[in-house]
């Protein structure tokens, strides 16, 4: 089958890169970022998707399953370590949560990691958890650190140029409380604005951020920046000379309109989907948001994330109530995440296409922050239950998470990483921090984890102080 | 140009740098070295307790050795001690932790070190640190008034240069409105600008400019925001505390530089800002390099000296002389417990001294925390420190210009090119009572300052001034444009207030838009926009919805199509739970719009609010909301915590329409209500009830206190007349025929009279305009 990103081509990445040099000369910091010269590991793949389970995820409620007790009234809290049967998958002797029957067959084409260690940052905060994953550095930090779509927008630069290599799908930036701490990482920092994220907070809005409003069609789109080229040539002003400033400047615009009005645009109309196809996504705005992200990849995107998105207190962010809510969650995700595994099989995409669901930490029921260090408590969880609305994941766990990895140069049928059966249910064996995964991820897109830039003279990397190391096991032998 | 263009597609290549080793060239230290040894060598062959006491952060160091001898034989790489150690063919391989060198970047280190293990560190400073104290020179011979000019003029004698004729009038004037209120010029004050023939008139503007003390401050306070990392609303743990109030008030009275910087270091009256030494935290356990009194030390030193410390809040820095103990020193000065000095996440078991990382002068102090503020807001501002004096000259020079006499502004170790302007212009600063409109003043009436813009000898390796360079309009210049040429100027709602006002951007918190243009989410310090033009910049320029939005409303407010926005006749305020009582007059009312808005509810869909006994009353009494024909709202029971509510659902937000005609009605009463069910910590319902005659706008609910900063202006246009005035209000100028002719075929979309959607185009095509984006 014809990819659908044999229809975008026309322009050669060395035109693009010629065209886009202008970010390049971000001036901040003193002098724009230099490249580290890192000598770099043979790429097994060229895009990532990832898929933010934002809120925290509870690890034993998904793909860590540990023993089901079921609710009653009169329950004590601390016997309770899932509110779930566990299911059998499509790999011997792993077993995942019910409610994520379809994943559990398409386990075979990925690994399931259930010893993901974030960092241990005292008393909890999502945001400032969400950051410290996404750009691998803990805030604050003095310097505004780049977003791992901006590293590898950077470093690899975009795959279709026609594609903007960075887009971030699912999570609305006005949410209140903790707006601030999202903005703070949803950002290409001191890379440059050209490496920044393109938004899409609703994949079903996704069409309209790339093409012109109803009222600017018909011509009345393509007329406007015919007439304005014409007033800017005729401007007696600039005529005598340019600058390396305006030339950008208008260089940006043209590539602007020219996204605007490329066949690239059409992947993000989630419109042009056939109807089955789009019904088994839509689970809801994450469901749509991975159909979203299967076209954008096709389309040549390079790094896609898909969030089911932090608002406090929702999604996977369960303060109370979490067996009910982990249903409807693992309903939210089951469906979308193993079509897309599919649908990127199908087409040919998985074997170079990374995707990879993680989150910022895992959920327990009576553990707050790490084992054995006493962070301030958030959730009144009552040692006695006496409603089904005590009964779930309530406290933030940070010691132990699961994350899923397929595609791309990653070994398929794979179980990494232990946690103990009994609580604390503590990482047991081979241990995944951040910079770890971080490393290895960078890994298979070809980008070693000392990569970096030096900024303001010095070297900032990919993974904190160029110190992550790729988890060997996790790679496909090739 | 070109040369570089072709360096810079290389360098956007990471193909292209994996290739580099395989040749024999010459190593570049600077690149190649220096940051694989900070890197992977200084966390520990550094600083007080330098692992087997072998430094690697100086050539010194690499000669002299550790314990097992030198580390380097310079010119012979194969019995040099670092390469045996890092190939594992001496003792335990070097790095212990994290990967192995690779055998390109052993291959570099020999290359190096056989090639003489040059240690040149060309941009970094640390051989020459600046002069610190104050230098008056001489200022030069010649017949301009203004001393700048005699340094400028001698300065160009000496590149073989002469001054150019300064800018027109439009240009000027344009530059002063926006450097000094952040404002184009309306056509009006331009067109008086032109016609006045007086000769000191250029002075004159800038002199009545820097008068109007509200319209400068509203503009330099982003400036200072950015410096200060002072942002309205931006919280990570508790209320971060603002210092806006007081940076208006300092700015309005054109406090002096030393007298804010101790306020700034040292407050200690009640309305003295805070928020500076507090600095921007997250909940948590925060790493010992960023702790509020590291984050003090490291801003302090950056803002007001120019001095880098960043490297050496974790270890002894590479780049530059400063050393853990300094920064650690300083940020001693800023706390009240002793300071446990950290490198690299680890303990050194010392603690840290409190004192001064520039040794010149010191000031005296005593053990407690106020003596030592005390002590640390004088060093910094007292006359031996001409460094203060320096750094804050120069960045208003590169606000001027485009570009400082010294580059990077946060480096001045780095070399000025003119000392003798620099000095000068620190030294006159300092003396005449570190008066910030007095600068201004000094450098905005130079004929440097007059000189036509130039981007010569940008990619030169040596910078030479040959006049200002062309400046992008800031997000703020740029939004407040907008504003300036419609009247239509954005509106401010706090949440908790009864009037929304009229407002310049910066009051504003950032949006895509803003951001877009390089307003920064103030988490560090910024001493530099990024301005620079990139692909999704453009996106949103050109079809982002909020720059429509605002284009449509000003093509709307320049044809006079744009009322005055309604005003409500009931606002409940920002309510989160339970149940608020109206009863309001609406004699003579037509229509009945019921509106909730929500304010930031978490889950807005599951949020079940509505309006309880809700009754109008008129000629028949009291008849029921619910009993009009109208919109299909259903009956709902509210629980409130305290008792049930009978009335009618409405979603948040909604907007529900009643006629009232011939019913004669006077009153109406109701009691807006949010079911304690939306109280639940993932709904957390947020919500604001208004009750309106007139059909409400849907994002000017709330009703406007007190005039526009700027009187809209509305009129009948010819689309000649129109064009002219856009012309000379945006660009400071008159169209030439041609464009004339293109803009009149735009914006009356080849009729006779201005159409809305034609102008939304010319409006969006000349505020595209590389003329207009950039001060000239």
């Amino acid at each position: 089958m014809k990819s659908e990103s044999d229809l975008y081509r026309g322009m050669t990445r060395r035109d693009y890169m010629r065209q886009t040099a202008g970010a390049a000369f971000a001036a901040l910091y003193g002098g724009a970022p230099k490249l580290l010269a890192e000598p770099a590991p043979k790429a097994t793949a060229d895009t990532l998707i990832l898929l933010w389970m934002a809120g925290g995820m509870a690890q034993t409620e998904t793909f860590d399953p540990k023993k089901y007790t079921p609710y009653e009234p009169g329950l004590e809290s601390s016997r309770v370590l899932s509110t779930f049967p566990s299911i059998p998958t499509a790999v011997d002797g792993i077993r995942i949560s019910q409610g994520l029957e379809e994943i559990a067959k398409i386990l075979d084409r990925g690994a399931l990691i259930r010893s993901h260690r974030v960092g241990d940052l005292g008393f909890i905060l999502h945001s400032r958890h969400q950051y410290h994953w996404h750009t691998g550095y803990e805030p604050p930090q003095p310097l505004a650190m780049p977003h791992m779509g901006a590293w590898i927008a950077k470093l690899l630069g975009p795959k279709n140029p026609d594609m903007p290599p960075f887009i971030a799908i699912g999570q609305n930036m006005e949410i209140g409380a903790e707006s601030d701490g999202l903005k703070a990482f949803h950002t290409a920092g001191f890379l440059g604005s050209e490496y920044g994220p393109f938004m899409i907070t609703d994949p079903r809005d996704a069409v309209a951020s790339v093409q012109p409003p109803e009222n600017m069609r018909g011509g009345r789109f393509e007329n406007r920046y015919q007439q304005y080229r014409k007033l800017v040539a005729a401007s007696p002003v600039l005529r005598d000379g340019s600058d390396y400033q305006r030339e950008s400047f208008l260089r940006a615009m043209d590539n602007a309109d020219r996204l605007l009005r490329s066949p690239a645009a059409k992947a993000f109309d989630l419109t042009l989907e056939p109807k089955d196809s789009y019904d088994v996504y839509n689970t809801g705005r994450f469901g749509l948001g991975c159909l979203l992200a299967r076209r954008l990849a096709e389309a040549g995107a390079r790094f896609i994330e898909v969030s089911s998105e932090y608002i406090p207190f929702r999604h996977w962010d369960t303060h109370e109530n979490g067996h009910e809510r982990a249903i409807g969650m693992k309903q939210w995700i089951d469906r979308p995440v193993s079509r897309l595994i599919r649908d990127l099989e199908e087409r040919g995409l998985l074997s170079r296409t990374v995707v990879v669901l993680a989150s910022e930490f895992g959920r327990d029921m009576m553990t707050e922050g790490k084992p054995g260090r006493e962070v301030k408590d958030q959730v009144k969880q009552p040692a006695i239950m006496t409603s089904p609305q005590h009964y779930g994941m309530h406290r933030h766990f940070t010691e132990a998470g699961s994350v899923l990895v397929f595609g791309g140069g990653f070994r398929r049928g794979l179980l990494y990483g232990e946690t103990a059966p009994e609580r604390p249910c503590s990482i047991i064996k081979d241990p995944v921090t951040i910079p770890d995964l971080h490393a290895t991820l960078y890994a298979a897109l070809g980008i070693a984890p000392a990569a970096g830039v030096t900024i303001e003279q010095r070297p900032v990397y990919v993974t904190k102080d160029g110190k992550g190391k790729p988890v060997q096991g996790l790679l496909a032998t090739t | 140009m070109k040369a570089l263009q072709a360096a810079l597609a290389a360098a956007l290549l990471p193909a292209a740098l994996f290739a580099q080793t395989q040749t024999v060239r010459t190593i570049d230290f600077a690149k190649e070295i220096h940051p694989l040894l900070e890197a992977r060598c200084a966390s520990c062959h550094s600083g007080d307790s330098a692992q087997a006491g072998l430094h690697l952060d100086s050539r010194e160091g690499l000669l002299r050795g550790g314990k097992d001898g030198p580390a380097i034989v310079p010119g012979k790489s194969s019995e040099s001690l670092l390469i045996l150690k890092v190939t594992g063919q001496r003792g335990l391989p070097m790095p212990p932790s994290g990967p192995r060198l690779t055998a390109d970047t052993i291959a570099l280190l020999r290359a190096w070190i056989d090639q003489g293990a040059k240690w040149d560190l060309k941009a970094a400073s640390a051989d020459q640190p600046a002069s610190i104290a104050p230098r008056n020179p001489p200022v030069p011979p010649g017949q301009s008034s203004n001393p700048v000019d005699r340094f400028i003029e001698a300065y160009l004698r000496s590149k073989s240069a002469v001054m150019p004729p300064p800018v027109s009038d439009s240009v000027f004037a344009r530059r002063v409105y926006l450097d000094i209120q952040g404002l184009l010029p309306a056509p009006e004050q331009l067109q008086a600008f032109i016609a006045d023939k007086s000769a000191g008139k250029r002075a004159a503007l800038v002199e009545r400019l820097l008068a109007d003390r509200e319209a400068y401050a509203e503009n330099w306070i982003s400036f200072w925001n950015d410096l200060l990392r002072n942002d309205e609303g931006v919280i990570y743990e508790g209320e971060r505390k603002s210092i806006t109030k007081w940076l208006l008030n300092a700015l309005r009275s054109n406090m002096p530089y030393d007298q804010m910087v101790q306020a700034l270091l040292n407050p200690v009256d009640k309305e003295d800002p805070e928020g500076f030494l507090i600095g921007v935290n997250w909940r948590g356990v925060v790493s010992a390099s960023q702790s509020p009194p590291m984050q003090a030390s490291q801003n302090s030193a950056q803002v007001f000296l120019g001095m880098n410390l960043k490297c050496a809040a974790c270890h002894d820095s590479f780049v530059n002389r400063w050393k853990l103990r300094d920064t650690y020193g300083l940020a001693a000065m800023f706390s009240d417990a002793e300071l446990q000095m950290v490198r690299c996440d680890v303990p050194t078991g010392k603690t840290a001294e409190p004192g001064f990382p520039l040794h010149d002068f010191t000031v005296p102090f005593g053990q407690s925390l106020p003596s030592r503020r005390a002590a640390a807001a004088k060093w910094f501002t007292c006359r031996e420190n001409g460094r203060f004096a320096r750094t804050v000259v120069n960045r208003y020079w590169k606000a001027l210009f485009g570009r400082g006499i010294i580059e990077p502004v946060d480096d001045m170790d780095a070399a000025p090119w003119s000392q003798d302007l620099l000095d000068w212009l620190a030294s006159d600063f300092a003396e005449h009572g570190y008066d910030l409109q007095r600068l201004l003043s000094l450098i905005m009436t130079s004929r440097a300052y007059q000189m036509p813009s130039s981007t010569e000898g940008e990619d030169a390796k040596e910078y030479v001034f040959h006049g200002p360079r062309p400046r992008r309009l800031t997000a703020e210049e740029f939004e407040d444009a907008i504003s300036c040429i419609s009247g239509d100027w954005r509106i401010l709602t706090p949440r908790n207030e009864t009037f929304a006002q009229y407002t310049r951007e910066w009051r504003l918190k950032s949006d895509p838009l803003s951001r877009a243009l390089g307003r920064p989410i103030r988490d560090q310090v910024y001493t530099e926009r990024n301005t620079q033009a990139s692909t999704l910049q453009a996106l949103e320029l050109t079809n982002g919805p909020l720059l429509r939005g605002r284009i449509e409303r000003a093509a709307k407010a320049l044809l006079g199509q744009l009322p005055a926005a309604p005003q409500n006749i009931y606002d409940s305020k920002f309510m989160r739970r339970g149940v608020a009582s109206f009863d309001v007059d609406i004699t003579g009312a037509k229509d009945l719009w019921l509106v909730i808005q929500d304010v930031d509810s978490y889950d807005p869909a599951r949020v079940i609010a509505g309006w309880a006994h809700a009754e109008l009353y008129g000629p028949d009494g009291w008849v029921r909301l619910a009993d009009l024909p109208g919109p299909t709202a259903p009956a709902y029971e509210f629980n409130t915590a305290t008792s049930v509510l009978s009335g009618i659902r409405a979603a948040a937000p909604s907007v529900l329409h009643w006629s009232l005609d011939g019913r004669k009605f006077t009153r109406i009463r109701a009691w807006p209500v949010i079911d304690a069910e939306s109280n639940r910590s993932d709904i957390n319902a947020a919500l604001r009830f208004f009750v309106f005659t007139e059909k409400p706008e849907m994002d000017r609910l709330v009703r406007i206190h007190a005039e526009p900063p700027q009187a809209p202006r509305r009129t009948e246009w010819s689309a000649g007349a129109l064009v002219d005035r856009l012309y000379m209000h945006m660009l400071s100028r008159t169209p030439s025929a041609e464009e004339k002719a293109i803009a009149i075929r735009m914006v009356t979309a080849g009729g006779q009279r201005p159409t809305t959607e034609g102008l939304e185009d010319l409006l969006w095509a000349m505020l595209m305009s590389p003329e207009f984006q950039f001060i000239l």
